[in-house]
């Protein structure tokens, strides 16, 4: 009797519906075959299949068993396809009736029948979303990822004998409740507060502007000195994610498999920070079935790149088409995949190899030739990316001790969100039938047509351009910088005093 | 445009340098907002009528510096060197006095009326002796004689031999005006004069950077700064201000030449 059961295929954030058709021959040789371009996994899920309905319970045919995952063209990856397998076998052994065509299954199984976690459940959801009135069938630990989609009756399934039995209309299993997405949960401001960190003022004004106007931030400054807690401070003070780009983050987390059992949906802005010794395909993202690197898995986030120099500089210049485009292409021979790949990028330094350049109070042991060899392993174009830059100098040893009262007029994360989601309120406003959402988005042509500057704040500009041998795009970059802190300040137009703060975050000579 | 007559100009006192000159103006007449703060610091740009591209570019460098210091810029409203300056102060949101070769009623024609409305608006002046004088050879070398009185510095930008601002030149150092010239290629006819200017001590070479602009030194920053060299955060902790405002007053002393920044650092004085 020949069963055809539906499930899907993700490939990158694509979903392609996919059919396993069970063949269990009265005539041939007893055997299990599983074709349409199978991986090594999916090739297991014969002996998984096998084992786990055996110790169901339930009787595995000895007959000629064919499976064929259509289209067969499309390749197959993941342990997904023992749940659909199994009711295959199951149907076309009789040992279950016959089913209604809109529901899905997609899940891994353990060989006692229990079902596992398994990737790329909300991906199942919104493709079952646009069916209409569908029921997907998915391993109770990952079910919740699916219950933020409309439409689609969500059954989390705890072993294969619990699903045979709500088949069988024995004992049913409860569908989960569908949930509506929240992200305006209460402010919390995750890894580090600002409040928390002594000193830096500066750094930590730099970290408002670049939150504010999406601008990409360079630390520099000896080690220790707070440069990782200043950037682990950044997602909590960017404004929370709405409904739309929670969903999109927890898209490519679920791909990814890197949602935690029972997590329904990812509301915090990710931050990823990769070690510097990553590979190019960790960190842009790629494998054999292109899986996403570090940079999408930090879309609409922040991407902490400490020890830049310390990366090899042809991993790092494939973060340029991400940064540039907000997307990153991968191609393979299975196939090329796009992922979305929109992030903040935090970049930190040292002034120097040993990192005490200009210490206060140790002395740096680098000669001129290693800190020049030092700063030129930095990547001129993903610099000429990097908007603000700013000194994370050593605190004094008096701000540093506990015992030291509070200072009253610390920036708290609770205060420097707020004053973000006002900016960024004003630059959606003022984007309002462009494609852009933040100041560091603009072009040139948008900076003519949205920095505008009093003939005053021009002239400053135009000074400074002089003295400091500015590049056109340096020029450029100013202004936008200018106009976010104009923003900040609430300003309809970029006066001097803007001008001549922004200034102060223009790139190292 | 509406003009108006200036009723006894010797009572104004930042028209006081118009009384150097053995034959005043009789009268004066301006279109514009009359606002005498706008005398008190004048630099007269003078220069060809046919400037060349690097008298333009000499212009874009001197200009916004002038402007940064608060300076007014006087000059003679004729095409050239004399109207990009004009152009120059405005675009950087300077003030300018254009002081007019003929009668204050004359009809201007488009790309001087032009020029003359945004002298206007921006708060500028169009000044003129006459009423309604009619240009001719003598009224430019008279008009002259006003931009020269009216500045403390006299810059000339470009100039070939016999030219219309060496006249104004010779007048500035007659009332001890401070006299500068732009050096300019020696291959290039309009900057003969100028370099002459220079070759023969009358006038002191202009190389666009200036003195410093000193401000008042009560400035708590800088004598913050005087003992010690410091970072924005830690300026901003010891005055106990934002540090948003510290980094703009930063930036700013930085372009003017007071501080230096070295390493995140900032130190008084250049280098």
């Amino acid at each position: 009797m020949l069963v055809k059961i539906n499930s899907i295929a993700n490939v990158g954030l694509e979903t392609i519906p996919v059919d396993v058709e069970v063949d269990v021959a009265d005539k041939g040789f007893p055997g299990f075959t599983i074709v349409g371009l199978a991986s090594k996994a999916v090739e297991e899920a014969r002996e998984r299949v096998k084992t786990a309905m055996v110790n169901s319970g339930f009787d595995f045919p000895p007959k000629k068993i064919m499976v064929n995952l259509a289209p067969a063209d499309l390749p197959k990856d993941g342990a997904a396809y023992d749940l659909p397998i199994a009711i295959g076998v199951l149907i076309a052994s009789g040992q279950l009736e016959r089913l209604t065509a809109d529901a899905l299954f997609y899940g891994e199984l353990s060989l006692d029948g229990t079902l596992r976690p398994t990737r790329g459940i909300l991906l199942l959801a919104l493709y079952a979303n646009t069916l209409q009135g569908a029921s997907i069938f998915v391993p109770k630990p990952s079910a919740p990822e699916a219950t933020m989609v409309a439409n689609v009756t969500v059954y989390p399934v705890g072993t294969l004998t619990d699903l045979v039995r709500h088949l069988n209309q024995t004992i049913p299993i409860k569908p989960l409740a569908h949930d509506t997405i929240r992200t305006d949960e209460e402010f919390d401001s995750g890894e580090s507060d600002l409040k928390d960190i002594a000193g830096q003022e500066q750094a930590k004004r730099a970290l408002v502007i670049a939150a504010a106007g999406g601008h990409n931030l360079l630390m520099w400054g000896p080690p220790g000195t707070g440069k990782t807690m200043l950037a682990r401070a950044l997602p909590g003070i960017l404004p929370p994610l709405s409904p739309e780009e929670a969903l999109e983050v927890t898209r490519i987390y679920s791909v990814s498999g890197l949602l935690a059992p029972g997590t329904s949906i990812l509301t915090k802005r990710p931050f990823r920070s990769p070690h510097h010794g990553v590979s190019a395909a960790g960190l842009i993202g790629g494998g054999s079935s292109p899986q996403p690197g570090e940079v999408s898995l930090a879309h609409l986030g922040v991407l902490f790149l400490d020890e830049m120099p310390e990366f090899s500089r042809s991993v790092l210049e494939g973060i340029r088409q991400p940064m540039e485009d907000g997307a990153v292409e991968i191609v393979r021979v299975m196939g090329h995949v796009k992922y979305p790949a929109s992030f903040t990028l935090i970049a930190a330094i040292n002034p120097c190899p040993c990192g005490y350049l200009g210490h206060p109070r140790r002395a740096c042991t680098c000669t001129q030739k290693m800190i020049a060899k030092y700063r030129h392993r930095l990547s001129g174009p993903i610099v000429d990316r990097i908007d603000l830059t700013v000194l994370v100098a050593p605190v004094e040893v008096e701000k540093l001790s506990v015992t030291t009262q509070a200072d009253n007029n610390t920036l708290t994360s609770r205060q420097a969100k707020l004053m973000v989601v006002k900016a960024r309120a004003i630059q959606s406003q003022r984007f309002t039938g462009t494609h852009l959402y933040t100041n560091s988005q603009m072009k040139n042509r948008e900076v003519k047509l949205f920095g505008k500057l009093t003939a005053e704040a021009e002239n400053f500009l135009k000074l400074a351009a002089e003295k400091y041998d500015f590049s056109a795009r340096s020029y450029m970059r100013l202004i936008k910088v200018a106009r976010t802190i104009a923003d900040l300040a609430g300003a309809e137009t970029i006066l001097p005093v803007h001008m001549a703060e922004a200034l102060q975050y223009k790139q190292l000579a | 445009m509406q003009y108006q007559r200036l009723a006894n100009w010797k009572t104004v006192n930042s028209l006081a340098g118009l009384c150097d000159l053995p034959h005043p103006p009789k009268q004066l007449f301006y279109q514009g907002t009359w606002n005498p703060q706008l005398f008190t610091h004048c630099v007269a740009i003078v220069g060809s009528r046919r400037m060349t591209d690097y008298g333009r570019q000499v212009i874009e460098k001197i200009v916004p510096r002038l402007v940064f210091e608060k300076k007014t810029i006087v000059s003679g409203f004729m095409y050239g060197v004399d109207q990009y300056a004009h152009e120059v102060c405005i675009q950087n949101g300077g003030k300018t006095v254009a002081v007019l070769g003929w009668g204050i009623n004359r009809v201007l024609e488009d790309a001087d009326k032009k020029l003359a409305d945004a002298i206007v608006a921006s708060g500028g002046l169009l000044l003129s002796e006459w009423e309604t004088q009619k240009p001719t050879l003598w009224t430019f070398p008279v008009r002259n004689r006003i931009v020269a009185a009216l500045s403390a510095d006299v810059i000339v930008v470009e100039a070939a031999q016999k030219s219309g601002s060496l006249i104004t030149a010779t007048i500035a150092q007659k009332l001890k005006r401070k006299l500068w010239a732009v050096p300019g290629p020696i291959t290039s006819r309009l900057s003969s004069a100028t370099n002459a200017l220079i070759a023969q001590g009358r006038a002191a070479m202009w190389l666009g950077d200036g003195p410093p602009v000193l401000q008042k030194t009560d400035d708590p920053l800088l004598s913050l700064l005087e003992t010690q060299a410091l970072t924005a955060s830690e300026l901003a902790r010891k005055l106990e201000k934002p540090v948003e405002d510290i980094g703009a007053q930063l930036s700013l002393l930085s372009l003017t030449g007071q501080l230096t920044e070295r390493g995140g650092k900032y130190y008084v004085g250049q280098n």
